[in-house]
């Protein structure tokens, strides 16, 4: 690209910087901007400067304390998930009691690889169950996945997976005949290499089909972008 | 950060006790309601406890990641209301929520912070502040901000960058201020 078409670029979509670190652009000057943002060196640089101001914003809202019994609410759900680790087999338990909880990184490497080995012959080390492995269609990004189902337990393991974009995070959905994709908090990203186990909600009666979308950080109650993983359930 | 990645339930009160009034605080500006922004809250911590979310130093601290996440389900949710809310409606309502009755004392730090901040945003032009506040409080995109206040599209985009590059300059480099 010239100076010169390098100007004009930049030129059209000068005034967007500010407005897409606010959130207020819409879906599709969103997907435009960071087309654009790509090439773009001068608007990539502003972004980075005005988002720092951004972050700062919430500050801006008058302070309140949270309520004490949104502290209790949290505090209850979240002991009540950390029962399985601390019982006498953390390392295994662990892994197998809370799936929603995928991402270990490379200390719990060994781990994963002894439930991968598992998984391989078809057995689940607590209850000996037999695993069901689902392969999963990855369209629009590199890797492969697949669902690894056993009893009422399920994981999605992916291998040599695109990690999400800039600011994005993967975002699983369940999909049910006849309506949109309902969000989960299953929200991920992926190793260096690209790998990851990440657990499938509990509930998960009709549904046919699990979805992940890469999302703004945070994630999104309704998706913003296609599938990248599709795996059908039935 | 990495004890609660790990699981550790302990690290995660620690975690929450310093940053959940500073998420509650903005999850109650945009939403106007108190049990609105609790479940916008709750929602926002309890997935960073079940996905362990990777934290990198690199992009950002916690606290940004938190209010990050509560923003963008707080929009979400605001969002989803509006569509059945007419603008000039939830505009007035915007102005109400700028104050609240259940305002308390906070620690020191994050009073100071915030004090900076609001200063700073009080600085600038009025119009420039509003198109800012509409948007990132409101959830409003800058098409319905120019219907809104009957601007041109680049008028509005133009007062957010003004604004924006302006409050940049007033913060002094905002490092610090989301510890």
């Amino acid at each position: 690209m010239s100076d010169r078409e390098s100007v004009s670029h930049t030129h059209d979509y000068g005034e967007d910087a500010a407005a897409y670190v606010l959130g207020a652009l819409d879906p599709v000057e969103v997907e435009t901007f960071e087309r654009h943002l790509e090439g773009c060196t001068e608007c990539r640089d502003e972004v980075t400067a005005l988002t720092q101001v951004a972050t700062a914003l919430p500050m801006a809202a008058p302070q309140h304390r949270a309520p004490k019994s949104l502290r209790r609410r949290v505090l209850a759900a979240v002991q009540e998930e950390a029962k399985p680790i601390t019982s006498e087999q953390p390392q295994t338990r662990a892994v197998q009691g809370r799936p929603s909880r995928f991402w270990r990184g490379a200390l719990l490497a060994g781990a994963c690889a002894v439930i991968a080995l598992a998984v391989l012959v078809g057995l689940d080390l607590s209850t000996g169950s037999h695993t069901r492995v689902i392969q999963a269609h990855v369209s629009g990004i590199s890797g492969s996945a697949s669902l690894h189902l056993t009893g009422l337990r399920g994981q999605l393991i992916v291998h040599h997976l695109s990690p999400p974009p800039p600011g994005h995070i993967y975002e699983m959905w369940l999909k049910r005949p006849r309506r949109a994709p309902a969000p989960t908090n299953v929200l991920f990203s992926v190793t260096s290499s690209g790998e990851g186990e990440i657990g499938l909600p509990t509930r998960l009666r009709g549904v046919t089909q699990i979805l992940v979308t890469p999302e703004p950080d945070g994630g999104s109650r309704v998706p913003t972008h296609a599938p990248v993983i599709v795996a059908p359930l039935t | 950060m990495e004890l609660v990645r790990h699981g550790d339930a302990r690290a995660f009160e620690v975690v929450f006790d310093r940053h959940a009034d500073a998420a509650f605080s903005l999850a109650y500006r945009i939403c106007g309601s108190a049990a609105r922004a609790e479940d916008v809250v709750q929602e926002a911590f309890l997935s960073l406890w079940r996905t362990g979310v990777r934290y990198e130093r690199a992009r950002g601290s916690v606290r940004s990641w938190i209010l990050s996440a509560v923003h963008n389900r707080a929009i979400d949710a605001l969002r989803r209301e509006l569509a059945t809310t007419s603008r000039d409606v939830v505009d007035e309502r915007l102005a109400e929520q700028l104050r609240s009755p259940q305002e308390t004392d906070t620690e020191a730090e994050r009073r100071d912070d915030a004090r900076r901040v609001r200063s700073a945003l009080e600085e600038l032009p009025s119009d420039q502040r509003r198109v800012i506040e509409l948007a990132y409080f409101g959830g409003f995109t800058h098409s319905q901000i120019a219907e809104m206040l009957g601007l041109p599209a680049g008028t509005v985009k133009g007062r957010m960058r003004l604004g924006l590059t302006k409050l940049r300059l007033l913060l002094g480099g905002v490092e610090g201020v989301l510890g």
